[in-house]
């Protein structure tokens, strides 16, 4: 019997993969359980397993920086290792549950996710990229990646003009600079998940952004006199603490809006953004709102030093609903952060200077905080956004750890 | 310079080689006393008598057999088949003989015979009469296919091909007998095998042949106004094909349509497709389209004759869409 071997869909908003590697060869018996290829998707690198016994006969796909949408078969199993089996790609790559993933032996909390669309991207062009021979040739001699090129042509191929026009910008540009030239430097898979991830983002999410200080003298009291007793707390664990306190008051703040749902979870899961040598990853603190501040600590730390390993699995880094991105370290005052899908809110930390602020009419000097919010107005109103910001405000600056 | 038709152009081609050499004679069905179906030997007959404008049974067989045998001899005959429609009746003696017999006797005799014909639609003479078969002949090695578009070209390359000394196939189209366009009055002779270039461009080439050229041409003064710039090559010669000319207008405008009366399938823009991929496809810039005759026997109806032969409104729709307008 013939099996097929499918993209698998890793997060929620997981819309195709790259695969990395293959772990076995044509031919080879492969058996339920053992691990059959790598998969790199939203950031991470994940292996994935045989749902079947069998022998794995074809390989529809290589490794390549192309990205392949999920469901699509990119291989089969047959029961025995002589059976027939078809050679060419399939057209129709409905969602077939073939096999499974290793991170779904971790019960998830959410409901189980079925994808209702199968193997389309945003361009709806399934990431194959049509280019004239004539405009290949041109890019290749002007040693220009064909990818940075927008086609004109029917179905948005990219034609000789296309090329042309894109040289004479860059000409233009270069002409500007005195020296005229510049280095190229690859685009590599993950920037480009950057890029799709946001531009996604910004493109479908309306985003509204509240900004504010709070006061932290309570809280730099609180971290002295924890350092005191030997125990190190940084600002970051404060502010996954304390909002995940103030997200159990107002849920929407940990909801997410898939398949034309609104759908609110019980467990408060807490991304930080965290700039690795590539770019930037989104590591999870999970349930936050049921774990104390030594707690959140802890698994801050050992997300921190998985992500500087670069050992964060895809289950460490998926559906954050509340992102903090923290720049504050920078000395930037502010910014308007992207919401990191399928969230529905990020939280910008700028820096914490010392203002005057006024107590019972007196003028005192204290630590502030800047602050910034980015909401998306599909699910959370300025209003309900407003009055969680006041909540927030509220225990941050009157904070109790107990 | 004057202007005369294509039909005028091609009796004084027939005139002056009869008259330059005395070898050249005609045969074929009513070309003598009536002066052939659409005139071209009119008044040839009269001028030269019996011994050179003959007469032939209703034979396309007999009438290529007789001509390759006075060619083998040393004559020049110039044989008329009256619709391309019958080459089939005569297609042993083309594809067997006349075009292997060089070869198969190690060079020692030549075979100077033009076949002249005519062949396409327009006239609503039906399935039998309106076909455009060149693609059959371009398939046959040992013989050469000449389809010229204006009066000049009919002219100047029927003068090349009776003078040739390998067998020619030279195909008129019924309706461009009556079309007009300048001729000169001084002698001239054109070479076989060399295409013209009857519009400069740089958008789009049209590669064309035969009355289909003067619909490009049409079109592409239509698409002028629309700010498109189109090149029309008239290949005038199918066999031998001038590839050189088909590759430098793809090299100079990546972008090519072939208009053809005849066929798609299997027909000559496939050829010429071919060569293109195989000579120039680093210079495409978008894929080769054809614009050509649908794969059905020609309709008696005018409307669905019209329907079934490119027209200048399906040349213009085919640029717009290759230029994504």
């Amino acid at each position: 019997m013939l099996k097929e071997i499918i993209m698998p869909m890793l997060g929620e908003t997981m819309e195709e993969g790259y695969l990395v590697s293959w772990k076995k060869n044509e031919g080879d018996k492969v058996e339920k359980g053992d691990v059959l290829f790598e998969v790199m998707s939203d950031k991470t690198n994940f292996e994935v397993e045989a749902m079947d016994n069998g022998y794995l006969r074809k390989k529809l796909y290589e490794p390549s920086d192309d990205p392949i949408p999920i469901t699509t078969v990119i291989g089969y199993i047959t029961d025995t290792p002589d059976e027939p089996v078809k050679t060419e790609k399939p057209v129709d790559t409905a969602q077939k549950a073939e096999i499974k993933t290793v991170s779904e032996e971790t019960k998830p909390i959410e409901k189980k996710v079925v994808p209702d669309t199968a193997g389309k991207d945003e361009q709806g062009v399934s990431g194959r990229i049509k280019v004239s021979p004539i405009a290949r040739r041109l890019a290749e001699e002007a040693g220009i990646d064909i990818f940075s090129v927008k086609g004109s042509g029917p179905d948005g191929r990219i034609e000789k003009k296309d090329v042309e026009e894109y040289l004479s910008g860059k000409k233009a540009d270069a002409s500007a600079e005195s020296a005229g030239e510049y280095t190229v430097k690859e685009w590599t898979p993950l920037r480009r998940i950057i890029a799709k991830r946001l531009s996604y983002s910004k493109r479908e999410i309306p985003h509204y952004y509240f900004e504010g200080k709070v006061v932290v003298d309570k809280i730099a009291k609180i971290k002295e006199a924890k350092k005191a007793d030997g125990v190190n707390l940084t600002y970051t664990d404060f502010l996954v603490f304390f909002t995940a306190q103030a997200i159990k008051e107002y849920p929407l703040i940990n909801a997410a809006l898939i398949n034309d749902e609104i759908r609110v979870y019980p467990s408060i899961d807490i991304g930080l953004a965290v700039s690795v040598e590539e770019g930037l990853v989104v590591p999870v603190i999970r349930d936050c709102g049921a774990k104390n501040i030594s707690e959140i600590s802890a698994d801050i730390k050992q997300t921190a030093e998985k992500a500087r390993l670069n050992k964060l699995t895809e289950e460490d880094m998926k559906n954050a609903r509340f992102v903090i991105s923290n720049l504050g370290m920078y000395g930037v005052e502010s910014f308007q952060p992207i919401i990191s899908p399928p969230g529905v809110a990020i939280m910008g930390v700028g820096k914490i200077g010392k203002e005057v602020i006024v107590v019972d009419d007196k003028q005192v000097i204290a630590p502030v905080m800047s602050i910034s919010f980015s909401f998306d107005h599909r699910i959370v109103d300025g209003a309900y956004a407003g009055m969680f910001y006041k909540r927030f405000k509220e225990i941050i600056e009157n904070p109790v750890l107990d | 310079m004057r202007e005369i038709t294509y039909r005028e152009a091609l009796n004084e081609a027939l005139l002056e080689e009869m008259e330059k050499d005395p070898n050249v004679f005609l045969l074929g069905e009513d070309i003598a006393i009536y002066g052939g179906a659409y005139g071209v030997t009119a008044g040839l007959w009269k001028k030269y008598g019996d011994e050179r404008v003959l007469d032939t049974p209703i034979s396309e067989n007999a009438i290529v057999g007789t001509g390759l045998g006075a060619a083998l001899t040393g004559m020049r005959p110039v044989a008329e088949i009256m619709y391309i429609d019958f080459i089939g009746l005569c297609l042993e003696q083309l594809n067997n003989q006349v075009a292997k017999i060089r070869y198969m006797f190690g060079g020692k005799c030549t075979v100077p015979l033009t076949i002249r014909t005519e062949g396409g639609a327009g006239r609503t003479l039906g399935a039998h009469h309106s076909q455009s078969l060149e693609s059959w002949l371009i398939h046959i090695p040992g013989i050469k296919v000449v389809m010229p578009s204006t009066p000049y070209d009919a002219k100047g390359l029927l003068k090349a091909s009776i003078r040739e000394n390998n067998p020619v196939v030279f195909i008129e189209h019924k309706m461009l007998y009556n079309t007009k366009g300048p001729v000169s009055d001084e002698e001239y002779v054109l070479p076989i095998g060399v295409a013209d270039i009857k519009r400069e461009g740089k958008d789009v080439s049209l590669i064309t042949y035969s009355r289909m050229t003067l619909f490009c041409l049409q079109a592409a003064e239509i698409l002028a106004k629309e700010g498109i710039s189109v090149e029309v090559v008239d290949l005038r010669t199918l066999l031998p094909m001038d590839t050189e000319a088909i590759i430098n207008t793809v090299k100079k405008t990546n972008k090519v349509i072939i208009v053809e009366e005849d066929c798609k399938t299997g027909g000559t823009g496939a050829e010429i497709t071919a060569q293109i991929m195989e000579k120039a496809f680093d210079y495409l810039d978008a894929p080769v389209v054809r614009v050509a005759g649908a794969d059905v026997p020609m309709p008696k109806s005018p409307v669905l004759e019209k329907l079934a032969i490119p027209d200048t409104d399906s040349i213009c729709q085919a640029v717009r869409e290759i230029l994504a307008r």
